[in-house]
């Protein structure tokens, strides 16, 4: 008895370990990241930073934050955040509530359309050509109508609408209230959980979107966070140009460094809160229509 | 006769729509603005494959280019770039399933023998964190953490070994995609098998207890064979999937020193297609990248369905 439970002990602790072990390995690059982003230049240099800073400094810090164009940046991201992320809340949801009515007579057609759109992929050039013929080219809702619609987020709420319970919808009907109505103020009220999940997940696919704005944006007035890093990180040469300066104290790599964090620092501060929600909205994708 | 009777059927058939419309003209009105996005986001492009069967050009437009039926696809087959990023889609493909697709499975049955809980919820809210974050992202942790002073290279250092450059050669760009991949997205996807662990009848463990059963037993006999169904299904759908490697994945850790192992089809038509307009070639190489991704994603599905009950994406 007593050998079984050292066995069971040594088990669970090897298991802890080796999952300690990968949760270190999912946070070391960030807090190299970070740390070089608050070291000197001559730390930087010499390949003396690790996971801390050394030689402490905001110098690099400053040098990217003093930038018009990183705040312009960032202003394009939550914007089209903001908007995107409410425009597909309606849009989901006005399409998903007739679509979990079995009086709806479209009902079998319309999820017919959304299933096709799940599994045949339009090529990328007509859509491209498609999206710009319609003025989408350097336009900022090239960054959000692309985003505000998508087959699996409308099939889970879609599939939380049907578990709605029939009757406090009838009763309502019978007090004259029509379906907007029901919607807006039956419905939607208590789906709060259901809506927020999608919503985050409508927002995290904006706020880290490239290939919408690598394809249609060329002003560089209008790029958002993600276009600004790649500009930074591929054509290095504005940084390098900025580091070249004797009398600084932070290189290329230090000022890499703080344009990443800087993109990752917004999703860093709402994550631990939100996690709760972004674990039932995975959870929540496993239960079909 | 019979063509009579379709009529009427038909006829009765519109006239059921006119009246289900009379009565809940509502949700027509809801479904609309969706609908009508469907349309013109959608559906649109995916007409718009034809220009695969034209020599399309821009100022001539969809209706009046040239139609040259098949010659695009000829032309593509032959092509020594099209094989190439046929080949290393393939092959990232199959290396994403063998090796990325096992972690998080394993992962989930271990973060299930941790028994203290706030221990594990601190290592979850650990390894979810790479999946919010943007490939554009992940990709320059990667690009600083393998350069010439990045970490990778010092800790070879400490070894007497001399740096290795490893995001310029093509040789170990597949490698690159599999462990950026399971960097990023195998924690997240412990949740889904999280999930179906914590459904689990408690009954069978108390039982296997009584019986003298290790921790071990209990997770190789019944955590294991319980939670199969669910990876079975995860399997088939991302195997449906192949194809999707992800642009902005592949295509952030890409440089033209990589092309040769890492261009692949999404790469590839942006380059050709997007970047140097040739639009009708680029167009014929999506077009059998989506039907044989159609192919694959329905096959996939319709085999998922029959081997589990809850199976199967519709």
């Amino acid at each position: 008895m007593r050998k079984r439970s050292w066995n069971d002990q040594m088990f669970s602790g090897v298991m802890t370990v080796i999952l300690i072990l990968c949760a270190v390995i999912a946070v070391i690059p960030l807090l190299s990241v970070l740390a070089l982003s608050f070291s000197s230049k001559i730390a930087v240099n010499t390949n003396a930073v690790t996971l801390f800073p050394v030689g402490f400094t905001l110098d690099s810090w400053k040098a990217i934050v003093t930038r018009p164009d990183m705040w312009r940046a960032t202003a394009v991201t939550i914007g089209t955040t903001l908007v995107g992320t409410f425009l597909a809340l309606i849009i989901t949801s006005l399409l998903a509530y007739p679509l979990s009515k079995k009086e709806f007579g479209l009902q079998k057609g319309i999820m017919i359309m959304v299933v096709i759109t799940m599994i045949f992929k339009a090529p990328t050039v007509p859509y491209f050509l498609t999206l710009r013929s319609i003025g989408l080219y350097n336009s900022v809702w090239a960054m959000i109508l692309p985003h505000i619609l998508t087959a699996y987020n409308m099939i889970v709420m879609r599939t939380f609408f049907l578990g709605f319970p029939r009757e406090v919808e009838e009763s309502a009907t019978i007090d004259g209230c029509g379906p907007f109505r029901i919607l807006a103020q039956i419905v939607l009220p208590s789906s709060k959980a259901v809506i927020a999940v999608i919503g985050l997940f409508y927002a995290v696919t904006i706020w880290n979107q490239y290939q919408h704005p690598l394809y249609f944006i060329s002003d560089m007035n209008m790029f958002p966070l993600q276009m600004k890093v790649r500009q930074f990180v591929t054509e290095s040469s504005e940084l390098q140009t900025i580091a070249a300066k004797r009398a600084v104290n932070y290189t290329e790599r230090s000022l890499k460094a703080v344009v990443v964090v800087f993109a990752i620092v917004p999703i860093m501060l709402v994550y631990p809160k939100l996690q709760k929600y972004f674990e039932k909205g995975a959870m929540l994708g496993s239960v079909k229509g | 006769m019979q063509n009579a009777s379709q009529r009427a059927a038909a006829r009765t058939q519109s006239k059921g729509l006119a009246d289900n419309f009379r009565k809940y003209w509502p949700y027509y009105v809801m479904a609309m603005p969706g609908v009508i996005y469907l349309i013109i986001f959608r559906f649109i492009p995916m007409l718009g494959s034809v220009i695969a069967f034209e020599d399309y050009q821009v100022y001539t437009g969809i209706f009046s280019s040239q139609w040259v039926g098949m010659k695009n696809f000829v032309n593509m087959f032959t092509y020594s770039d099209f094989s190439r990023i046929l080949t290393n889609t393939l092959i990232l493909g199959a290396l994403r399933i063998l090796f990325c697709f096992p972690v998080p499975v394993i992962m989930a049955l271990m973060m299930n023998e941790i028994g203290a809980p706030r221990l594990k919820k601190t290592i979850q809210t650990a390894v979810y964190i790479p999946y919010f974050l943007s490939w554009i992202i992940v990709s320059e942790l990667i690009f600083d953490l393998l350069g010439v002073s990045g970490l990778f290279n010092r800790a070879r250092a400490l070894f007497g070994l001399r740096p290795l450059l490893v995001m310029q050669q093509s040789k170990y760009f597949r490698t690159v995609y599999v462990f950026s991949t399971i960097w990023k997205e195998a924690g997240w996807g412990t949740v889904v098998y999280m999930a179906a662990i914590a459904g689990i009848d408690q009954s069978l463990y108390e039982a296997a207890s009584i019986d003298g059963a290790t921790r071990f037993q209990k997770m190789r006999f019944i955590t294991f064979p319980m939670l199969l169904p669910t990876v079975i299904t995860m399997l088939l759908l991302q195997i449906g999937s192949f194809m999707e490697l992800g642009f902005e994945h592949v295509f952030s850790l890409l440089t033209p020193m990589t092309y040769s192992t890492g261009d692949i089809f999404d790469t590839y038509v942006y380059r050709v297609g997007i970047l140097q307009a040739q639009y009708s070639i680029t167009t014929a190489v999506g077009l059998f990248q989506s039907v044989i991704g159609l192919v694959m994603v329905v096959f996939f599905n319709q085999l998922s369905k029959k081997i589990s009950d809850d199976g199967g994406l519709w």
